[in-house]
Formats: C-alpha cells, sequence, structure tokens
C-alpha cells in the first residue's frame, strides 16, 4: 500500500492509510526524504488521522522521518492523533519519544505553524 | 425498566455469580465433599425426617429468643410459612444430588436472606445452632455406634459450609452490585467541559479525583479537545482536595496526551499545600503550564491563542498602535 | 460461551489482521473506543516483538466472562529464541532488536493483567487480560 505524498507549495503531505504495515511505513520515510530533497521542501506534515494504532515501530518511524527532515533543512508536523491514540501512546510511554515533534490538531494548523515557522526565519528559505 | 427487571430475574444467579460447573467442583473438592459423604448422608435421611420436626421447633424457639431474629417472625403467618419452607431447607442437606439445581436453590434462599435484612452473622448463628441441635440428636440416635454419628456429621459438615459459601456470595454479590450503582452514580457526576472562547475550553474539577473519575476528566478533555479543535484547554483544580502522586501523573499524562494532539493544557489552581506536597513527592510538574489562579490560567491561554485583552476605552489608542 | 480466535502471525500484514481481529472481539463485550485503542496498541507491540525476536509465533484472543465481568485475553505464544534476561526485558528503555524498547513494559501497562513466561531456546509466552469497565 503506497502512501499517498501531496505536494502543497514549499509543503509536503503525506497522508497515512490505515492498515499501512511496517515496512510501507519505511517506504513512505525513504520517499518523503528523496522529496524533501527534489521539492526543496521547507515542511512536511504527516496526517495520521486514519491509523487505528499508533505503536511503538510507528512512533520510532515518525520520530525517525521528523529526524531526518530536520537533517535536510525543513520542519515536521504531526497531524490528527486522535484522542484515544494519544491515551494509549501516553500509557505506552511514547509520549516523551515525540516530545522533540510538533503537533497540530489538523491541516490547517499546521499549515499554521509551518507558516509561522517559516516567517520567524526558523526554516530555510 | 420493567423489561430490564424481568431479564435480570430470568439470569440464574449462578450465572451472576460466575459459579460455574468447574468452580462448583473445585468447592466440592476444597470441602472434600465426595460420595462417601453422599452415602453417609442419604444414610441418616430416615433419621433426619423423623428429628426434622422437633428440630425445627428448638431453631425457632431460639430465633424468637432474640430481638435481632425475632423481627423477622412478627406475623403468625409468616412465621408458619417460614417454618414449612426452614423445614424442606434442612430436609434437603441429607438428599444427595448436590449439583446445579442445588447449588441455585441455595444461591436463591441466600439472596432471600440477604433481601430480607438477615445479617450475615444471624445467618451463621442460626446455622450454628442448627447443627448442635443436630449433632446432639444424631449421637443420640447412633448411641452405640457413635463413629457412625461422627462421620454423619462431618458430612453434614461439608455440605453445610458448601451452603454457607453460597450464601455468603449473595450477600457479597449484592454489594457488589450496590457499589457497581453508586460507581455508575459518581460517574454521572460530570466535570463540565466549558468553551470559553473559539477553541479554548476550561474543565473546573471539583472533589476527590479517584482513578475512576480522572480516567474519565482525562477522556473527556481529549474528546471535546477533538470535537471542538481547542488549542488550549485550562484544567482548574482549585475545588480537588487531595492531588496524591497518581492524581498528579494523571494529569500529566493528559497534559502529554493533549500535546500529541496539537494541543495545550495550563493546569491552574494549585493550592500551596498540594504543590508542596507534590514537590515532597517528587512529581515533576516542570513539563506542565500552571499558573496559580484561573484567572492567570485564562491570561496565559489568551496569549497562546494570539489574543490581545485590551480595556474598550483603550480601543482607539490601542488600533493606533497597532495598525 | 467463550469465542476464541488463533491467528499465526509471521509478517507485519499479520499484525495488522490481529489487531482488527481483537478490536471486534472486544467490541462485542462492550469495551469503550478508548479501551479498544489500548487493547489494539498492546496486541500490535506483543505480535510485533514475535514476528521481530521469533519470526513465528501465534497469538489467541479469548472473549471471557465472568459473573458480569466481561474480558479479553491476548496470549502471545513463539517457539523463539526465548527471553534471557526477563526483569530486564520489563524494563522500559531495553532493547535488543529495533524498537524503541517499550514493547514488553508498554503492553503490561495498557493491560490490567499480565504474565510472561520464556526460557530460552523454548520460546515465548505472554497472557495478558483486559477487563471491560
Amino acid at each position: 500500500m503506497n502512501t499517498s505524498i501531496l505536494k502543497q507549495g514549499p509543503y509536503l503531505i503525506a497522508i497515512l492509510q490505515a492498515g499501512q504495515s511496517d515496512s510501507d511505513l519505511l517506504q513512505l520515510q525513504e520517499t518523503l526524504l528523496e522529496q524533501v530533497g527534489r521539492f526543496r521542501s521547507r515542511g512536511v506534515i504527516l496526517d495520521v488521522t486514519l491509523l487505528d494504532v499508533m505503536d511503538s515501530f510507528a512512533t520510532r518511524t515518525l520520530r525517525g522521518i521528523a529526524q531526518a527532515v530536520s537533517l535536510r533543512g525543513a520542519e515536521t508536523v504531526i497531524v490528527g492523533i486522535r484522542p484515544e491514540i494519544a491515551f494509549a501512546m501516553v500509557q505506552l510511554g511514547l509520549d516523551t519519544r515525540l516530545s522533540g515533534v510538533l503537533t497540530a490538531l489538523d491541516l490547517e494548523e499546521a499549515l499554521a505553524i509551518l507558516n509561522r515557522r517559516c516567517r520567524e526565519g526558523m526554516c530555510r528559505d | 425498566m420493567a423489561e430490564q427487571t424481568n431479564q435480570d430475574s430470568t439470569k440464574s444467579l449462578m450465572e451472576e455469580i460466575g459459579i460455574t460447573d468447574r468452580e462448583i467442583a473445585n468447592r466440592c473438592a476444597f470441602l472434600e465433599l465426595g460420595e462417601k459423604d453422599i452415602k453417609e448422608l442419604l444414610g441418616i435421611d430416615p433419621v433426619a425426617e423423623a428429628y426434622a420436626d422437633p428440630v425445627i421447633e428448638d431453631f425457632y424457639k431460639h430465633l424468637l429468643n432474640f430481638e435481632e431474629t425475632r423481627v423477622f417472625f412478627q406475623d403468625r403467618q409468616v412465621l408458619e410459612r417460614v417454618k414449612r419452607a426452614q423445614k424442606q431447607y434442612f430436609a434437603r442437606l441429607t438428599r444427595g444430588n448436590y449439583d446445579k439445581d442445588y447449588i441455585e436453590d441455595r444461591l436463591k434462599i441466600g439472596a432471600v436472606h440477604e433481601r430480607i435484612g438477615l445479617p450475615v452473622k444471624a445467618y451463621l448463628g442460626m446455622y450454628n445452632f442448627y447443627l448442635r441441635n443436630v449433632a446432639a440428636r444424631l449421637f443420640d440416635e447412633y448411641k452405640n455406634d457413635r463413629e457412625k454419628a461422627l462421620r454423619a456429621f462431618l458430612s453434614l459438615l461439608k455440605v453445610v459450609f458448601l451452603d454457607m459459601g453460597l450464601a455468603i456470595d449473595t450477600y457479597i454479590n449484592r454489594r457488589e452490585q450496590l457499589i457497581g450503582k453508586q460507581q455508575e452514580a459518581m460517574r454521572e457526576l460530570p466535570t463540565p467541559v466549558l468553551r470559553v472562547r473559539e477553541r479554548l475550553l476550561i474543565l473546573p474539577v471539583v472533589g476527590v479525583l479517584e482513578s475512576y473519575r480522572a480516567h474519565q476528566l482525562t477522556e473527556q478533555l481529549l474528546e471535546s479537545i477533538g470535537t471542538t479543535r481547542a488549542k488550549a484547554a485550562i484544567v482548574d483544580i482549585t475545588g480537588v482536595p487531595v492531588v496524591d502522586s497518581r492524581v498528579a501523573n494523571h494529569l500529566l499524562q493528559t497534559v502529554s496526551a493533549a500535546r500529541l494532539m496539537g494541543a495545550t493544557v495550563i493546569l491552574t489552581g494549585l493550592s500551596s499545600q498540594i504543590a508542596q506536597a507534590l514537590v515532597a513527592i517528587g512529581v515533576d510538574l516542570s513539563q506542565v503550564k500552571t499558573t496559580v489562579d484561573l484567572q492567570s490560567g485564562l491570561e496565559e491561554a489568551e496569549r497562546l491563542l494570539g489574543y490581545r485583552l485590551v480595556p474598550a476605552g483603550d480601543k482607539a489608542r490601542s488600533d493606533q498602535l497597532h495598525p | 460461551m467463550t469465542d476464541v480466535v488463533q491467528i499465526t502471525v509471521r509478517s507485519d500484514a499479520d499484525i495488522i489482521l490481529v489487531r482488527q481481529q481483537a478490536r471486534m472481539l472486544a467490541k462485542e463485550l462492550g469495551f469503550s473506543s478508548s479501551d479498544l485503542t489500548l487493547i489494539a496498541t498492546a496486541l500490535s507491540e506483543l505480535a510485533r516483538n514475535i514476528v521481530e525476536y521469533a519470526r513465528q509465533g501465534e497469538i489467541v484472543l479469548s472473549q471471557i466472562r465472568q459473573g458480569s465481568r466481561r474480558g479479553i485475553t491476548i496470549i502471545a505464544r513463539d517457539r523463539g529464541p526465548g527471553i534471557a534476561d526477563i526483569e530486564r526485558a520489563m524494563l522500559d528503555g531495553y532493547s535488543t532488536g529495533k524498537g524503541l524498547g517499550l514493547g514488553l513494559p508498554g503492553a503490561k501497562r495498557l493491560m490490567d493483567e499480565f504474565e510472561i513466561t520464556s526460557s530460552l531456546g523454548q520460546g515465548t509466552t505472554v497472557k495478558a487480560t483486559k477487563w471491560a469497565r
């Protein structure tokens, strides 16, 4: 299952699918990093609204994406962690693993955050 | 409502209490109640039938001597009916077949005693009186074979203890149901989630935050953040008398979960005692935005949301300052 | 009375299948949606451990009814290498694989009851139960 990646101006938006396997996630990581370079993107939005579970593997992979994306000079925002999933992540102790990553309630908010960060010169122009 | 009551009464007590075939077998095994005992008991059944009436008479004479038990038998007719039922109950002890029907029957009788409010101590006391009375009669009957009397009596003791276990289970079951209902009622004691402004929520928490309510609070808050797209939420715990490490950790988790969703939680109303207690037990709240009272919490939230509070009279001037 | 589902786990696609099955069974028992997520997450961790360390194993999901209580029990069993030091494996952040080291201790926190037995060269069995509130 391929994750669709949308290009929206200087940003890339990846919408993760329910029932995504581990290899899909790893594939996504590779594609995203390649595209950040190709499009000189300033931000990546990972939309996880559709995920049924955020386990330690998914969390680790998303954190890895955020870290690698930042090494390529762009910011990552995770969008759409649902209430029950946020709660499970905290119970699992995964929240601290994402403490360096920006989160937002929805796409609009995520775009606003990225716009603000870029205005403040916190990402490359 | 009526339908539900019907449904409950058709459900067997065994099922309700969770007594399975295996559980029955376990209880019998633990009491070492087996074939030998059944034979022993069936063997004294004719004797039991003979002493049934005098035992019942003694039994009720004893019960009527005490205020605590007398109150249950004020009415003569009631007394006669209960005597007959009790005689049957005792008679059943020496009839073998301690199967599912037996268990269900015993549970039902236990539940009746519970319902009329007979205390457990009275139930046990009554059974004790019965056993002593029967022991005397058995040893009298088998004067020449005291071994036999003892064997029969010990077997009877096992069945009686099986009965007592079941009866006590019905008492416990009822209490558990009661506790469940009270918890249910407490769950309905809600913490309102108030929307103060666009994307700003306030949760005034009042009363003791035991773990169920704390869990509920978290669920409610996270759910509300999701549905209202709130960016900030103020949890005001001015009305919470005690915050132990469990509750504090729960609050921490809530704050963290809200952050994962993309919202900020501000904790307000930590009294100085609570603040000191938290420090003393080593709860680290440094990752949490806390303010001394609701007012400063609101100001903090508004800053987060990008609001600027300006007195109405100053409007013109502030517009000039920030065109 | 008890409904049992047994699933062989050997790839990450099976992990997804297991989660879906568990959600279905748990939903029938009246678990809240946040509890469904906790169960699915715990299961995800346990199933992933199987795939990662033992390559293959099985997950048995059973509905349990005890009096008025309803619950779901997960048994995750493999004949893999086993765990040398269970106490250490149950510590946060300890991992010999590619995870975050939160799998076992995390799954324990997500469930109400949790037992683990393991012996080197024999495999590992985890039994975990969650009760509906």
